[in-house]
């Protein structure tokens, strides 16, 4: 039998019930009565009833066994990421933990409508801003904010892009706080990656726990590859258009993603060096001779993509790409200026933006931010800067950052003051939770911070994968979730009805 | 298919034929050093003349004993053609296609150079013998194999087969034209005596390319000279034979697309045609060097028409 530790007791767990809720539970369930006996004090919520029967059920060293499998066959498969500027093996695997992270029917299906409205109006916004720029004339949003936004792309005013789909690919970034409730933390509307840890996760998890998978309904995400490749011929106006994934090539960290995705859609997978621009037309060189290309899944930054637009010095990039795409000769998914939107200056506004374009009240919840560029909000963060969480708007990677409740009283006060001579280069917000979900560490099962990254495709319809990718931050109190620096990633299962188990 | 992806796939075979080349040439060059060990020392220096690493083997500084070119031919991390760096390469122009292979034969190439890792931390150089040398060639048959067994006749598989093929001919020459000339005079001499050496000698060349059975099956008689230099140019039957390389190599560019390949087809036609038409009798009349040489040339010749064909990226 596994023991499991409990998180702490502010924390909203994923699995566990916290304390007063489980007391109240008990008294309601004969179900749960019975679950509780076996796990001792722990209490599960219902829709981990059948894992957490499973896992009761098992003897201890299942879980270490199958770790160690899984370690073996990623390696074997060669799943890895790679770290720049380390001596000596520098693929490393991403740990993937055993546990499932488990998302009940209404929670994804509400999650799926506030995706889904979000990702809609940010197309919209990009696709206004690029053109009439309407949100700007009816002052929600001012002009500053976007033509002084770096990833404000100038060479992409006017262009015409098909369907107007700006980001056919979506990473939203969503935490679930101490309150229980979701938060978007972040849109990540340029090069976002991950999904293919969401398959392997799936594809490792069905082949190590098949009886897992036999107790109750789990949603498939296999499917995400041909929903991708809908999408990106949908972007096109050709029909069956040709359709390729360029890659800045095998030295780039997510080029196992890059390879499976390929291979999954049965795409070619590019490099700048294999494509040319012939009278505003791109090519790819072919052991036949040179091959129209229509359609490009972009792995690549915009200011990488063409040396002749953007930055001179890519090597990576294709001489002429951007002329050709200006004269929709190409389609380049996600679009070239999508950056625009998913800045920290821009963030507070998606909300309004939701309102603007589509006449809807948002879903899904922001981050409240405190723009100090308004006097309010300025006056507010430097009062409360010890309880907040204060980022320089474009900054990115933790720099330039004030972490409120973890500073000194002179760190806070440095910090003020830095703020107070440029206010507007800075957002704050309250310092979220981040659920737990208990996760197979050295020491055994304990809780740790989690969040999810769901991928929203947009073609003729927005679709997506029930789930997406959950990362974890394997050290323990940790928040930071990304995989370069100690994160790992848990299978996502959204499960196919209410709290469903057999 | 991409032009590079063909590039890749084709090199990456020929780097894993080599690294498996590597390893039957030292794995022959140990077992007679054995059989002599208090022998000058000159014959140590042979797989490197095969493999014309004389330069970089020099600009080790280290003296010719079997184990230093062992080691070298080996482990070394400078040489490009080393054991270590083939396998390295072969998994690198892999990984850059790992889309174009089936899965198994990505993870057989990558559990390959796992495991030759744990090896070279485990393995002193010095000390790389028979057992090193059989699993090198061991995981280019499993290669092989995979391929066979589950990929597509398209034209990965075939720039696959392309690499290998070259790999191999250019390889097979090479050592007989090395070995053979050892201690022979170039000349062929039909009524030489017979020594114990000479024997020794002929048949390690015959191991190095699998061909001691096959002589035995086909000649069913002592092993000379002539037949030796017979079945490893003419011998329709054998895998590593130079006739059979080509015709293998014929039979591959027949599957390539046609828009560019005329040269490269008629090159490959030329060379098969000397192979299918011709004798040891006037190989050795010509001069089995003369003639190994100007193969030699051949297949660099061939080996660039190929490459300008599929793999140039125009």
């Amino acid at each position: 039998m596994h023991s499991i530790k409990a998180p702490p007791a502010h924390h909203f767990d994923e699995m566990l019930l916290s304390q007063t809720q489980s007391q109240s539970a008990s008294s309601g369930s004969s179900q749960s009565q019975r679950q509780s006996s076996a796990a001792g004090a722990e209490r599960f919520r219902p829709h981990y009833a059948g894992y957490a029967d499973w896992l009761q059920s098992s003897p201890e060293q299942t879980l270490t066994q199958r770790r160690a499998q899984a370690d073996l066959l990623f390696r074997r498969i060669g799943i890895t990421f790679t770290v720049y500027g380390e001596e000596g093996g520098t693929e490393r695997l991403i740990p993937s933990d055993v546990i499932p992270r488990i998302i009940t029917a209404e929670d994804w299906a509400y999650l799926e409508r506030g995706l889904t409205q979000r990702v809609t109006a940010i197309n919209k916004f990009l696709a206004d801003i690029y053109h009439d720029q309407a949100i700007l004339k009816a002052g929600l949003i001012p002009r500053e904010q976007i033509m002084g936004n770096a990833q404000f792309q100038t060479k992409m005013v006017g262009v015409k892009v098909p369907h107007d789909t700006y980001v056919s690919i979506t990473g939203v970034d969503i935490v679930r706080n101490n309150d229980g409730k979701f938060y978007v933390l972040e849109d990540n509307l340029r090069v976002p990656s991950g999904v293919s840890y969401m398959l392997m996760n799936r594809k490792m998890m069905m082949r190590l726990f098949p009886e897992l998978f036999l107790r109750q309904s789990v949603r498939p995400v296999e499917h995400y590859p041909a929903l991708l490749l809908q999408t990106l011929k949908e972007s096109s106006n050709i029909d069956n258009p040709t359709v390729v994934l360029m890659t800045p090539g095998r030295f780039n960290s997510a080029y196992f993603e890059h390879t499976f995705l390929a291979q999954q859609m049965g795409i070619e997978l590019v490099e700048g060096q294999d494509l040319f621009v012939k009278d505003d037309f791109v090519y790819m060189r072919t052991t036949s001779g040179p091959q129209r290309v229509d359609v490009m899944y972009r792995r690549v930054d915009d200011v990488f993509l063409d040396p002749n637009a953007f930055r001179e010095d890519s090597v990576i990039g294709v001489p002429g790409l951007f002329e050709a795409y200006r004269k929709g000769n190409i389609v380049i998914c996600n679009a070239i200026g999508t950056g625009v939107a998913d800045d920290k200056s821009i963030y507070p506004y998606v909300p309004d933006m939701i309102k603007f374009y589509l006449d809807e009240e948002p879903i899904l919840n922001n981050v409240p931010t405190y723009q100090c560029r308004k006097p309010t909000d300025l006056s507010y963060v430097l009062a409360n800067m010890k309880d907040l969480v204060v980022k320089e708007v474009h900054g990115a990677g933790g720099y330039g950052m004030l972490v409120g409740p973890a500073a000194t009283a002179n760190e806070v006060a440095e910090f003020a003051e830095i703020v107070k001579a440029n206010p507007a280069n800075y957002i704050a917000q309250p310092t979220l939770a981040l659920s737990s979900c208990p996760t197979f560490v050295e020491s055994g099962i304990a809780p740790r911070h989690i969040d999810l990254r769901p991928f929203v495709l947009t073609g003729r319809e927005v679709r997506m994968a029930p789930g997406g990718l959950t990362r974890v931050a394997l050290r323990e109190g940790s928040l930071v979730v990304n995989s370069s620096q100690g994160g790992g990633t848990k299978d996502t299962w959204v499960l196919a009805d209410a709290g469903e188990a057999v | 298919m991409l032009s590079r992806v063909a590039s890749h796939l084709y090199w990456m075979s020929r780097y894993l034929e080599r690294s498996e080349n590597m390893a039957r040439i030292l794995d022959v060059t140990q077992s007679l050093a054995m059989l002599d060990p208090g022998a000058d020392s000159g014959g140590a220096m042979t797989p490197i003349v095969i493999t014309e690493a004389q330069a970089e083997f020099a600009a080790t500084k280290l003296p010719a004993t079997y184990a230093n070119v062992v080691a070298f031919l080996a482990w070394d991390l400078d040489h490009p053609s080393s054991i270590r760096n083939c396998i390295e390469a072969t998994r690198e122009n892999a990984r850059a296609v790992r889309g174009s292979l089936t899965s198994e034969m990505w993870e057989n190439i990558n559990d390959t150079w796992i495991a030759f890792q744990e090896k070279s931390r485990a393995i002193d150089p010095m000390m790389t013998g028979n057992e090193f040398f059989e699993w090198v060639k061991e995981r280019s048959h499993l290669f092989r194999g995979v391929t066979f067994a589950t990929a597509r006749r398209d034209q990965p598989y075939h720039f696959t087969r392309l690499g290998t093929f070259i790999e191999r001919a250019d390889n097979t020459a090479r050592i007989l034209n090395v070995k053979y000339a050892e201690g022979a005079p170039d000349e062929f001499d039909e009524s030489d005596e017979q020594a114990e050496g000479e024997y020794y000698r002929l048949s390690a060349v015959l191991r190095s390319v699998s061909a001691l059975e096959a002589y035995r099956d086909t000649y069913r008689d002592v092993i000379d000279a002539r037949r030796v230099a017979e079945i490893m140019i003419f011998d329709p039957k054998l895998p590593r034979s130079l006739r059979f390389c080509f015709d293998e190599a014929t039979l591959v560019l027949d599957e390539l697309p046609r828009e560019s390949s005329r040269l490269p087809r008629r090159l490959a036609a030329e060379m098969n045609a000397k192979l299918r038409y011709g004798s040891v009798d006037e190989v050795l009349e010509y001069g089995l060097k003369r003639y190994l040489a100007d193969f030699l040339l051949d297949m660099v010749k061939f080996g660039n028409s190929v490459n300008t064909a599929y793999m140039e990226l125009r």
